[in-house]
Protein backbone atom coordinates (compact mmCIF):
# COMPACT_ATOMS: atom_id res chain seq x y z
CA UNK A 1 0.00 0.00 0.00
CA UNK A 2 2.97 1.78 0.78
CA UNK A 3 4.54 1.55 -2.09
CA UNK A 4 1.08 1.87 -4.19
CA UNK A 5 1.11 5.43 -3.06
CA UNK A 6 4.93 6.66 -3.56
CA UNK A 7 4.58 5.28 -7.01
CA UNK A 8 2.18 7.52 -7.31
CA UNK A 9 3.58 10.15 -6.03
CA UNK A 10 6.59 9.46 -8.62
CA UNK A 11 4.62 10.06 -10.94
CA UNK A 12 2.62 12.86 -10.29
CA UNK A 13 6.52 14.24 -10.04
CA UNK A 14 7.38 12.80 -13.44
CA UNK A 15 3.97 14.42 -15.18
CA UNK A 16 4.49 17.96 -13.67
CA UNK A 17 5.50 20.62 -15.95
CA UNK A 18 9.10 21.60 -15.03
CA UNK A 19 9.43 24.63 -12.03
CA UNK A 20 9.22 27.87 -13.18
CA UNK A 21 12.57 28.66 -12.36
CA UNK A 22 13.97 26.60 -14.50
CA UNK A 23 11.62 27.55 -17.28
CA UNK A 24 12.70 31.25 -16.96
CA UNK A 25 16.37 30.76 -17.77
CA UNK A 26 16.17 31.67 -21.38
CA UNK A 27 17.59 29.24 -24.09
CA UNK A 28 19.92 31.12 -25.37
CA UNK A 29 22.14 31.01 -22.67
CA UNK A 30 22.05 26.96 -22.55
CA UNK A 31 22.74 27.07 -26.02
CA UNK A 32 25.68 29.49 -25.42
CA UNK A 33 27.25 27.34 -23.12
CA UNK A 34 26.95 24.10 -24.88
CA UNK A 35 28.23 25.49 -27.85
CA UNK A 36 31.31 27.17 -26.08
CA UNK A 37 32.21 24.22 -24.45
CA UNK A 38 32.65 22.07 -27.53
CA UNK A 39 34.88 24.82 -28.83
CA UNK A 40 37.69 24.85 -25.73
CA UNK A 41 40.43 27.31 -26.07
CA UNK A 42 42.80 25.12 -24.35
CA UNK A 43 42.72 21.27 -23.01
CA UNK A 44 42.61 21.09 -19.07
CA UNK A 45 45.54 21.40 -17.95
CA UNK A 46 46.64 18.68 -15.38
CA UNK A 47 44.66 18.26 -11.64
CA UNK A 48 46.23 18.82 -8.97
CA UNK A 49 44.53 17.49 -5.72
CA UNK A 50 46.27 18.51 -2.49
CA UNK A 51 44.95 17.94 0.80
CA UNK A 52 41.13 17.69 1.57
CA UNK A 53 38.60 20.35 1.01
CA UNK A 54 38.57 20.72 5.07
CA UNK A 55 42.59 21.44 5.22
CA UNK A 56 42.57 25.78 5.93
CA UNK A 57 43.71 28.20 3.34
CA UNK A 58 47.31 28.94 4.44
CA UNK A 59 47.13 32.67 4.92
CA UNK A 60 51.25 33.72 3.57
CA UNK A 61 53.48 36.00 5.67
CA UNK A 62 53.12 39.34 5.04
CA UNK A 63 56.20 40.76 3.14
CA UNK A 64 56.62 44.27 1.88
CA UNK A 65 59.17 42.99 -0.62
CA UNK A 66 56.24 41.13 -2.34
CA UNK A 67 53.74 43.57 -1.71
CA UNK A 68 53.74 47.52 -1.33
CA UNK A 69 57.60 47.75 -2.56
CA UNK A 70 57.18 45.87 -5.04
CA UNK A 71 54.24 47.62 -6.50
CA UNK A 72 55.89 50.97 -6.22
CA UNK A 73 59.34 49.37 -7.48
CA UNK A 74 57.34 49.03 -10.46
CA UNK A 75 55.40 52.06 -10.68
CA UNK A 76 59.38 54.25 -10.34
CA UNK A 77 60.30 52.24 -13.22
CA UNK A 78 57.31 52.87 -15.30
CA UNK A 79 57.36 56.08 -14.59
CA UNK A 80 60.95 56.65 -15.45
CA UNK A 81 60.35 55.41 -18.68
CA UNK A 82 57.91 58.11 -19.72
CA UNK A 83 60.31 60.82 -19.90
CA UNK A 84 63.63 58.33 -20.82
CA UNK A 85 61.67 57.14 -24.36
CA UNK A 86 61.28 60.32 -24.87
CA UNK A 87 64.20 62.73 -24.26
CA UNK A 88 66.93 60.90 -26.30
CA UNK A 89 65.06 61.00 -29.18
CA UNK A 90 63.86 64.73 -28.74
CA UNK A 91 67.44 65.20 -27.65
CA UNK A 92 68.48 64.65 -30.97
CA UNK A 93 72.13 63.65 -30.13
CA UNK A 94 72.91 59.90 -28.32
CA UNK A 95 74.12 60.66 -24.75
CA UNK A 96 75.65 57.76 -22.84
CA UNK A 97 74.25 58.57 -19.42
CA UNK A 98 70.76 58.35 -21.06
CA UNK A 99 70.85 55.61 -23.09
CA UNK A 100 72.19 53.75 -19.60
CA UNK A 101 69.22 54.53 -17.44
CA UNK A 102 67.20 54.09 -20.93
CA UNK A 103 68.76 50.75 -20.89
CA UNK A 104 68.04 49.81 -17.63
CA UNK A 105 64.86 50.77 -16.97
CA UNK A 106 63.69 48.51 -20.72
CA UNK A 107 65.77 45.44 -19.06
CA UNK A 108 63.91 45.51 -15.58
CA UNK A 109 60.27 47.04 -16.75
CA UNK A 110 60.90 43.73 -19.58
CA UNK A 111 61.54 41.11 -16.60
CA UNK A 112 59.02 42.22 -14.74
CA UNK A 113 56.57 42.18 -17.54
CA UNK A 114 57.48 38.80 -18.61
CA UNK A 115 57.50 37.67 -14.44
CA UNK A 116 54.08 38.36 -14.37
CA UNK A 117 53.26 36.43 -17.49
CA UNK A 118 55.04 33.47 -15.90
CA UNK A 119 53.06 33.93 -12.61
CA UNK A 120 50.09 34.21 -14.08
CA UNK A 121 50.61 31.47 -16.74
CA UNK A 122 51.93 28.55 -15.08
CA UNK A 123 50.31 28.50 -11.65
CA UNK A 124 52.75 27.08 -9.18
CA UNK A 125 49.88 24.64 -8.11
CA UNK A 126 49.31 22.48 -11.31
CA UNK A 127 52.40 23.09 -13.34
CA UNK A 128 55.13 23.55 -10.51
CA UNK A 129 57.75 21.71 -12.38
CA UNK A 130 57.15 24.48 -15.73
CA UNK A 131 56.70 27.26 -13.56
CA UNK A 132 59.94 26.68 -11.88
CA UNK A 133 61.61 25.79 -15.48
CA UNK A 134 60.04 29.38 -16.79
CA UNK A 135 61.11 31.54 -14.04
CA UNK A 136 65.05 30.08 -14.92
CA UNK A 137 64.48 30.74 -18.65
CA UNK A 138 63.59 34.11 -17.97
CA UNK A 139 66.36 35.27 -15.35
CA UNK A 140 68.93 33.68 -18.12
CA UNK A 141 67.36 35.40 -20.93
CA UNK A 142 67.15 38.83 -18.88
CA UNK A 143 71.13 38.61 -18.12
CA UNK A 144 71.59 37.48 -21.19
CA UNK A 145 69.82 40.27 -23.11
CA UNK A 146 71.80 42.56 -20.56
CA UNK A 147 75.07 41.30 -21.52
CA UNK A 148 73.98 42.03 -25.18
CA UNK A 149 72.58 45.49 -24.42
CA UNK A 150 75.96 46.65 -22.11
CA UNK A 151 77.86 45.56 -25.17
CA UNK A 152 75.39 47.26 -27.59
CA UNK A 153 76.34 50.64 -25.18
CA UNK A 154 79.81 50.21 -24.80
CA UNK A 155 80.90 48.65 -28.13
CA UNK A 156 78.44 49.46 -30.29
CA UNK A 157 76.57 52.35 -31.26
CA UNK A 158 74.38 52.68 -28.26
CA UNK A 159 71.01 52.21 -27.62
CA UNK A 160 69.13 54.91 -28.65
CA UNK A 161 71.45 55.65 -31.98
CA UNK A 162 70.66 51.55 -32.56
CA UNK A 163 66.82 52.24 -32.82
CA UNK A 164 66.87 55.20 -34.76
CA UNK A 165 69.03 52.96 -37.18
CA UNK A 166 66.73 50.36 -37.69
CA UNK A 167 63.60 52.11 -37.26
CA UNK A 168 65.32 54.55 -40.33
CA UNK A 169 67.00 51.83 -42.54
CA UNK B 1 -1.88 -3.08 8.22
CA UNK B 2 1.19 -5.35 9.62
CA UNK B 3 -1.04 -8.67 9.53
CA UNK B 4 -2.05 -7.70 5.58
CA UNK B 5 1.55 -7.01 4.66
CA UNK B 6 2.73 -10.17 6.41
CA UNK B 7 -0.15 -12.34 4.53
CA UNK B 8 0.61 -10.81 1.29
CA UNK B 9 4.62 -11.86 1.61
CA UNK B 10 3.53 -15.46 2.49
CA UNK B 11 1.35 -15.31 -0.76
CA UNK B 12 4.04 -14.09 -3.08
CA UNK B 13 6.42 -16.59 -1.62
CA UNK B 14 4.61 -19.21 -2.28
CA UNK B 15 3.84 -18.20 -5.98
CA UNK B 16 7.38 -18.15 -6.94
CA UNK B 17 9.83 -20.68 -7.58
CA UNK B 18 11.34 -22.04 -4.57
CA UNK B 19 14.94 -21.35 -5.39
CA UNK B 20 17.55 -20.65 -2.99
CA UNK B 21 19.54 -17.68 -4.40
CA UNK B 22 16.59 -15.75 -4.71
CA UNK B 23 16.36 -15.86 -0.92
CA UNK B 24 20.57 -15.41 -0.70
CA UNK B 25 21.56 -11.43 -0.82
CA UNK B 26 23.65 -9.99 -3.58
CA UNK B 27 26.05 -7.43 -3.77
CA UNK B 28 25.72 -6.42 -6.86
CA UNK B 29 28.68 -3.73 -6.81
CA UNK B 30 32.08 -4.50 -4.93
CA UNK B 31 34.44 -2.02 -2.47
CA UNK B 32 38.21 -2.29 -2.01
CA UNK B 33 39.80 0.31 0.80
CA UNK B 34 42.33 2.24 -1.24
CA UNK B 35 45.27 4.34 0.07
CA UNK B 36 44.22 8.00 -0.03
CA UNK B 37 47.44 9.02 -2.66
CA UNK B 38 45.78 6.40 -4.95
CA UNK B 39 42.10 8.19 -3.86
CA UNK B 40 43.48 11.62 -4.95
CA UNK B 41 44.56 9.77 -8.54
CA UNK B 42 41.52 8.68 -9.65
CA UNK B 43 39.74 11.95 -8.20
CA UNK B 44 42.30 13.54 -10.62
CA UNK B 45 41.72 11.48 -13.31
CA UNK B 46 37.62 12.11 -12.93
CA UNK B 47 38.42 16.02 -13.51
CA UNK B 48 40.47 15.56 -16.63
CA UNK B 49 37.63 14.23 -18.25
CA UNK B 50 35.01 17.13 -16.63
CA UNK B 51 34.03 19.41 -19.47
CA UNK B 52 36.11 23.40 -19.31
CA UNK B 53 34.82 25.81 -18.31
CA UNK B 54 33.81 28.62 -21.07
CA UNK B 55 36.11 31.40 -20.40
CA UNK B 56 37.26 34.03 -22.67
CA UNK B 57 34.92 33.06 -25.45
CA UNK B 58 31.69 33.82 -23.50
CA UNK B 59 32.57 37.60 -22.29
CA UNK B 60 31.03 40.28 -24.23
CA UNK B 61 33.66 42.23 -25.87
CA UNK B 62 34.91 45.54 -24.11
CA UNK B 63 36.65 48.05 -24.07
CA UNK B 64 37.99 47.46 -20.23
CA UNK B 65 39.20 43.91 -20.59
CA UNK B 66 40.41 44.43 -24.36
CA UNK B 67 42.27 46.93 -23.84
CA UNK B 68 44.06 45.08 -20.06
CA UNK B 69 44.81 41.86 -22.58
CA UNK B 70 46.65 44.33 -25.33
CA UNK B 71 48.96 46.14 -22.91
CA UNK B 72 50.27 43.05 -22.00
CA UNK B 73 50.45 41.60 -25.91
CA UNK B 74 51.83 44.77 -27.24
CA UNK B 75 54.55 44.63 -23.87
CA UNK B 76 55.21 40.97 -24.78
CA UNK B 77 55.62 41.59 -28.34
CA UNK B 78 58.17 45.31 -27.77
CA UNK B 79 59.99 43.45 -25.34
CA UNK B 80 60.23 39.95 -27.15
CA UNK B 81 61.44 42.02 -29.91
CA UNK B 82 64.51 43.40 -28.03
CA UNK B 83 65.11 40.38 -26.41
CA UNK B 84 65.64 38.75 -29.30
CA UNK B 85 68.12 41.38 -30.71
CA UNK B 86 70.16 41.48 -27.33
CA UNK B 87 69.91 37.91 -26.61
CA UNK B 88 71.11 36.97 -30.23
CA UNK B 89 73.26 39.69 -30.04
CA UNK B 90 75.64 37.95 -27.16
CA UNK B 91 74.73 34.13 -28.92
CA UNK B 92 75.07 34.23 -32.25
CA UNK B 93 78.09 36.82 -32.47
CA UNK B 94 81.34 34.10 -31.52
CA UNK B 95 79.83 32.16 -34.56
CA UNK B 96 80.74 34.64 -37.35
CA UNK B 97 77.67 36.23 -37.58
CA UNK B 98 78.10 40.13 -37.63
CA UNK B 99 75.40 40.94 -35.37
CA UNK B 100 76.94 44.81 -35.32
CA UNK B 101 73.74 47.24 -35.24
CA UNK B 102 75.69 48.62 -38.81
CA UNK B 103 75.57 45.36 -40.32
CA UNK B 104 72.05 44.27 -38.93
CA UNK B 105 70.26 47.75 -39.80
CA UNK B 106 71.50 48.03 -43.23
CA UNK B 107 70.56 44.38 -44.06
CA UNK B 108 67.14 45.34 -42.70
CA UNK B 109 67.14 48.10 -44.84
CA UNK B 110 68.00 46.63 -47.72
CA UNK B 111 64.17 44.45 -47.30
CA UNK B 112 61.24 45.13 -49.72
CA UNK B 113 59.07 48.52 -48.74
CA UNK B 114 55.77 46.20 -48.44
CA UNK B 115 57.80 43.46 -45.81
CA UNK B 116 59.55 46.65 -43.60
CA UNK B 117 55.89 48.29 -43.48
CA UNK B 118 54.74 44.99 -42.45
CA UNK B 119 56.63 44.69 -39.18
CA UNK B 120 56.90 48.29 -38.09
CA UNK B 121 53.09 49.68 -38.60
CA UNK B 122 52.18 46.98 -35.76
CA UNK B 123 55.28 47.63 -34.17
CA UNK B 124 54.96 51.26 -33.89
CA UNK B 125 51.71 50.58 -32.98
CA UNK B 126 52.42 48.24 -30.42
CA UNK B 127 54.31 50.74 -28.55
CA UNK B 128 52.35 53.80 -29.02
CA UNK B 129 49.69 51.52 -27.73
CA UNK B 130 51.96 50.46 -24.70
CA UNK B 131 52.98 53.90 -24.20
CA UNK B 132 49.89 55.63 -23.69
CA UNK B 133 48.14 52.96 -21.71
CA UNK B 134 50.63 52.70 -19.96
CA UNK B 135 49.86 56.32 -18.84
CA UNK B 136 46.95 55.65 -18.20
CA UNK B 137 47.16 52.88 -15.98
CA UNK B 138 49.81 55.42 -13.93
CA UNK B 139 47.08 58.02 -14.14
CA UNK B 140 44.43 55.36 -12.33
CA UNK B 141 47.69 54.34 -9.52
CA UNK B 142 47.08 58.16 -8.19
CA UNK B 143 43.45 57.16 -7.71
CA UNK B 144 42.21 59.33 -10.96
CA UNK B 145 39.74 58.19 -13.49
CA UNK B 146 38.52 55.04 -11.71
CA UNK B 147 34.97 55.37 -12.89
CA UNK B 148 33.15 53.79 -15.82
CA UNK B 149 33.21 57.13 -17.38
CA UNK B 150 36.70 57.61 -16.12
CA UNK B 151 37.34 54.04 -17.83
CA UNK B 152 35.94 54.47 -21.05
CA UNK B 153 36.75 58.27 -21.49
CA UNK B 154 40.96 57.19 -20.91
CA UNK B 155 40.32 54.54 -22.85
CA UNK B 156 39.09 56.31 -26.34
CA UNK B 157 41.31 58.77 -25.60
CA UNK B 158 44.47 56.01 -25.63
CA UNK B 159 42.74 54.72 -28.80
CA UNK B 160 43.05 57.94 -30.28
CA UNK B 161 46.52 58.74 -28.99
CA UNK B 162 47.80 55.45 -30.54
CA UNK B 163 46.20 56.87 -33.62
CA UNK B 164 48.03 59.48 -34.00
CA UNK B 165 51.49 58.81 -32.53
CA UNK B 166 51.54 55.38 -34.99
CA UNK B 167 51.23 57.57 -37.99
CA UNK B 168 53.89 60.57 -36.36
CA UNK B 169 56.38 57.18 -35.63
CA UNK B 170 55.90 56.20 -39.68
CA UNK B 171 56.29 59.59 -40.46
CA UNK B 172 59.30 60.12 -39.17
Amino acid sequence: MASTLRSSAARRILAAKPTSAIRLLPQTRIAAFHASQRHQILPPGPQVVHGTVNDPVPVPTPNAAHGSYHWAFERIIALGMIPLTVAPFAAGTANPALDAALGTALVLHSHIGFDACVTDYFPKRQYAKTRTFMIWLLRASTITAAVGLFSIQTNDVGLTEAIKKFWKA
Amino acid sequence: MLSTRVFSRGLLRSARPRSTAFFTPRRMITTESIPASSADSILAAQRLIRPVSPHLTIYQPQLTWYLSMTTRITGVALSGTFYLYAIGYVLVSPFGVDMSVANVSKKWGELNGAVKAAVKVPLGACFSFHFWNGVRHLVWDTGRELTVRGVYRTGYGVLGLTALSTLGLLVI
